[in-house]
């Protein structure tokens, strides 16, 4: 438990000082200290492997009146996530100031990792609603840096996500009302299938989806995403949406009774496949390149709620590990498209798609870098993408009467194919191509293709990930 | 370590290695890339000729590495897959210095070089495949590999042609995913076997085993380009000529082909085939595309989608021989893949020859070439006979085993379609050679090599030459147990365990 | 009707109606104010929830202080966001966010 202590103090204490001191190179202290925070998280993962999930009841004080944290394989493996991707952004925006918009960006996002590691290891459902404020405010300011553009989505941002806050709260009061407690493994226990629970459920869900970017409550997000500065898109896209998604599918896989997540996970399942669809087909449209990528962001979302619906709606154990290395594919592949957006678009000077003719010439590091993590969020072989859909098939082909639900993964795939490519192939485009306006910048670019590498190569350490994964808490 | 554990990643790895290396190349390193080029195939070829020795030997190659639950990546060499690597080694041997002549002052030629290398590394890894997910993985690297060969011109008309090839291929891929998800749920993630492992699956699951043969056909149909899933090939042709030889002869359409052999003897076998009578259908439409190939062929001016078209109608050899499920028939489908290649290959070497030294793009400028490039127009005649399937040349063996082996199965009007397919094939064939030969010089406007001491550049001859040349041995060798038949015969032998 | 479901009633209603001002107004302190409604909604909710048990629970009362306090910052940064969104070019004008 210490590791992931640690874990979670080293961003808090980074951001604190930060503000406080604001030292000259703010960059190398927050690439340090997620380094650092990564190895400890790294720890905790060994931990929670070896050890039983672990328990820290914060104060003494014993549940229910404790907050309590709790240490599982998957909280753990999130944990590394999140100090992995706030290391890997920290790199990329340490070599291109113009990424942060601000200098203020490094406090924030070590606030944002700080807030979100509480996230994972919260266990009980306040804890879980504050953990989430903090970070959907760090969020919102990270928005705000862009500058004058960006004050109207992040307001928007803002007000829609409290409203998704205070639906959540309103559904926790509800849960107290009816069972007193608010522990997650207590009430996993003491809940039934009643009109106060259902109640309760579904205002804790909209709440969520509307936090998460779920559709149909994901209007916010495009022009939140894409008003950002790069490496915030990157941290909203990967890490921000991921916490109400993780409480999601907390509160339906433990809390809920399992009739109730039936008939929830059906409509989950259906809201995924509309997803797919309609933000790969808005993807295909977008006019601008990081609208594009955030719609992609949208789409991909799908797929964890197709998982998650479908894990609900069979009870179907194996979609848990589908779900979780969507999510964790789908962090690395967004954060190394954003970047490579951002390139992109620093170097050719516009916000347009149709300005990327020429640039596989160009600037061919970025554009295969932009290839390679569309092709985990297409799911070609062999990277994280395509072991999360693989995964996903498996329970479906098992049963003829489960095979529509394939044909809704195969159009997910055709689109996120079709947006993918309407992006590569005009970097291909010789004719007239568009000539960089400032020199590239080859360091900045490979250091956006390295998490790209690494979901490439994700399907290659499946054994060790779905052995971490298998542990989820039950 | 074990050599045998390891030679076949190492195949797959020395074309692999020099080509992201090659892409890290300046566009005026030339000698450096030709050298890497050069030694990459080399190295390949030592390896291959390394692994067809040890499997005489009696030695089983397998490499295996963990990958999806139940199903490991794994690359092993039997007859099958060396005979495949074998032809797509040899092949990419005369595409590369093909390609060296043929891209000499162009631009872009470190990522043409890199993709290229990339292409054939996809090639050699699903021949080696061992089962289906290594499959999927190679073909899906195949598919990315050669888009920006498509698309290496960058014009209007290239990027039209790669997207159109996008939509085919990717949509095929995702079918196959759909196909061998499917299977994996069935029957786990076996190795391929001669005979197939699904027969103990038939009776209880037939509509998903019909329902993933289906899926994987169409997938694997849509680069093996059968009807109707072959629209992008005529428009694959604005790639340069040695992407359209490596494309047609030797990488795309022959892995859609070598695909569809593995899924019917490997993984389903013929013994299954036969129980859910899933072979009729494919038989059908292979005869249907032999056709329909050759009658569009005969409607086209332009060289080398005339070639395209031919390309259509001559892969569906392999598939009809396939689907007929016989001994004698799949020995001529399997040789027929080898044979096609090398005639196919030639008759693009020639095109792209005519195009670079005279501005050949339609038929009727032809006239009169075989007066000024004789050499070529030689190797363009073998080629062409070949195909046709005129004795001793390489063609003539396939389609006679083919024939041989419809009589055997009873399948007595795949002979007509045999026959009708050789006289289209003869249709619009030999207008091709009576004009270069006999018909008076057309006024060619460009002459780049007319005060040479060689017809054209030497890179671009001497694979022409020399694949007719394999053309025709491996015609006159076919009696031989050293042959693509030979080898061929021992594969079938296997596979229907005579 | 006990006084605890009556004030859960009305703090429902609360909640219903700041979020109808939150998603259908346009001017910025309007729907920062819609938000305040909401939250004082929960609140009440929360307390009438408190009110049943005598004396009054413990955990309820904390939570509610808490649920204030995330309140008050959220206001604070909202209110902000809003006075820069204006900009220069409004000094007394209405802001109308994108929906």
């Amino acid at each position: 438990m210490n590791a992931a202590l640690l874990s979670l103090s080293l961003p808090l204490l980074a951001a604190l000082l930060l503000v406080l001191l604001r030292p000259a190179r703010s960059g190398l202290c927050v690439i340090l200290m997620s380094a650092a925070s990564l190895t400890a998280a790294a720890f905790a993962l060994q931990q929670a492997i070896s050890l039983a999930p672990q328990l820290l009841q914060i104060g003494g004080w014993e549940t229910p009146l404790a907050i309590r944290f709790q240490l599982t394989p998957l909280t753990a493996l999130l944990m590394v996530f999140t100090a992995g991707l706030h290391l890997l952004v920290a790199l990329y925006a340490a070599r291109s100031p113009h990424a942060t918009g601000n200098e203020d960006y490094w406090p924030l996002s070590c606030l944002l990792h700080a807030s979100l590691v509480a996230l994972w290891l919260s266990a009980d459902l306040f804890n879980l609603y504050v953990t989430l404020e903090l970070l959907s405010l760090c969020a919102v300011a990270l928005v705000a840096l862009a500058g004058r553009k960006a004050y109207r989505p992040a307001f928007n941002y803002l007000m829609l996500s409290l409203a998704g806050s205070l639906a959540y709260l309103f559904g926790v009061a509800l849960f107290y009302g009816r069972y007193g407690v608010l522990d997650v493994l207590v009430l996993a226990e003491l809940t039934e299938a009643d009109n106060t629970t259902r109640l309760a459920l579904l205002l804790m869900s909209v709440g969520l989806m509307l936090k998460a970017a779920l559709w149909p409550l994901h209007l916010w997000l495009p022009p939140a995403h894409s008003g950002a500065p790069t490496a915030v898109s990157a941290l909203l896209s990967a890490l921000v949406v991921k916490g109400p998604i993780y409480i999601l599918w907390l509160i339906w896989s433990q809390i809920a009774p399992p009739e109730l997540g039936r008939q929830a996970g059906f409509l989950f399942a259906g809201a995924g496949i509309l997803a797919l669809i309609s933000g790969g087909w808005s993807a295909l449209r977008a006019p601008r390149l990081k609208m594009l990528v955030a719609y992609s962001t949208v789409a991909q979302l799908g797929y964890a709620l197709l998982a998650l619906g479908l894990l609900l709606h069979w009870q179907e154990p194996r979609m848990e590990a589908a779900l979780w290395l969507f999510i964790l594919a789908h962090g690395l592949a967004k954060v190394s498209m954003f970047l490579a957006a951002g390139e992109l678009q620093r170097v050719l000077g516009t916000r347009r798609v149709r300005a990327l003719k020429g640039a596989s010439q160009n600037m061919p590091v970025a554009m295969a870098t932009f290839a390679v993590a569309g092709g985990s969020l297409i799911g070609l072989p062999p990277s994280g993408g395509f072991l999360a859909k693989w995964l996903l098939l498996q329970p479906l082909f098992e049963q003829p009467q489960h095979w529509p639900w394939a044909f809704g993964v195969l159009l997910g795939t055709l689109m996120s194919a079709a947006y993918v490519f309407r992006v590569v192939a005009l970097g291909f485009d010789r004719a007239r191509p568009n000539p960089p306006s400032v020199k590239p910048d080859p360091v900045a670019q490979w250091l956006a293709m390295l998490p790209a590498l690494l979901v490439l190569s994700l399907a290659l350490i499946s054994e060790p990930l779905l052995l971490w994964l298998g542990g989820v808490a039950r | 370590m074990n050599w045998t554990h390891w030679l076949p990643l190492a195949i797959v790895l020395s074309s692999l290695v020099p080509g992201l290396l090659i892409f890290t190349l300046h566009e005026d390193q030339h000698r450096l890339r030709v050298t890497l080029n050069l030694c990459g195939v080399v190295i390949k070829l030592l390896l291959v000729v390394a692994m067809i020795y040890g499997v005489s030997k009696g030695l089983e190659f397998r490499f295996s590495l963990p990958f999806l639950p139940g199903a490991p990546l794994v690359l092993q060499g039997d007859a099958l897959s060396l005979l495949f690597v074998a032809l797509s080694s040899v092949l990419w041997l005369a595409t590369t210095i093909y390609a060296i002549g043929y891209l000499e002052n162009s631009p872009l030629q470190s990522r043409f070089f890199g993709y290229f290398s990339l292409c054939v590394s996809a090639t050699v890894g699903l021949a080696l495949a061992g089962n289906l997910v290594s499959f999927l993985l190679f073909y899906e690297m195949l598919t990315l590999a050669t888009f920006p060969l498509v698309v290496h011109r960058g014009t209007p008309e290239a990027l039209r042609a790669g997207r159109v090839y996008l939509a085919y291929t990717v949509g095929g891929g995702a079918l196959v995913l759909m196909g061998v998800a499917l299977l994996h749920g069935l029957a786990g993630g076996q190795d391929f076997q001669p005979g197939g492992y699904l027969l103990p699956a038939v009776g209880e699951h037939d509509l998903a085993l019909r329902v993933a043969f289906v899926l994987l056909v169409a997938g694997l149909g849509v680069k093996a380009a059968l009807l109707p899933l072959h629209g992008w090939l005529p428009k694959a042709m604005v790639a340069p000529a040695p992407v359209s030889a490596l494309l047609h002869a030797v990488a795309v359409v022959k892995a859609g082909a070598f695909g569809i052999i593995r899924v019917v003897y490997d993984v389903y076998g013929a013994e299954a085939m036969g129980q859910l009578d899933m072979a009729g259908p494919l038989l059908w439409l292979a005869a249907a595309t032999i056709l329909y190939g050759s009658m569009r062929a005969l409607q086209q001016q332009e060289l080398k989608k005339r070639l395209a078209y031919s390309t259509i109608s001559q892969v569906s050899y392999v598939t009809l021989g396939v689907a007929l499920l016989g001994p004698i028939a799949a020995v001529g489908g399997l040789v027929h893949l080898v044979h096609q290649g090398l005639m196919k290959v030639t008759l693009f070497y020639c095109a792209g020859n005519f195009a670079e030294t005279l501005g050949i793009h339609r038929v009727r400028e032809m006239d009169g070439v075989g007066r000024r490039m004789p050499l070529t127009m030689t190797a363009f005649s073998i080629g062409a006979l070949g195909m046709i399937g005129i004795p001793p040349i390489a063609g003539f063996v396939s389609k006679w085993a083919l024939g041989m082996g419809a009589l055997e199965v009873g399948q007595d009007w795949v002979l007509l379609v045999l026959m009708g397919s050789a006289l289209l094939n003869a249709g619009y064939f030999l207008p091709l050679l009576w004009r270069g030969w006999f018909a008076e010089p057309a006024d060619w406007h460009e002459d780049n090599w007319r005060e040479e001491r060689w017809e054209t550049h030497w890179m671009l001859l001497l694979p022409a030459v020399f694949t007719a040349f394999l053309s025709v041995l491996v015609g006159v060798l076919a009696g031989t147990a050293l042959s693509p038949l030979g080898w061929a015969q021992l594969i079938v032998n296997r596979k229907f365990e005579i | 009707m006990s006084s605890s479901l009556f004030w859960m009633i009305i703090g429902a209603t609360l909640w219903l109606l700041g979020l109808h001002g939150l998603l259908t107004l346009r001017q910025a302190l309007r729907r920062i104010i819609a938000f305040n409604l909401m939250g004082s909604g929960v609140f009440l909710v929360m307390i009438a929830l408190a009110a049943r048990s005598q004396p009054s629970d413990p955990l309820l009362i904390a939570l509610v202080v808490t649920g204030l306090v995330v309140a008050v910052s959220a206001t604070a940064l909202a209110l902000r966001l809003a006075g820069v969104a204006q900009g220069p070019e409004h000094p007394t004008g209405q802001q109308e966010p994108r929906q």
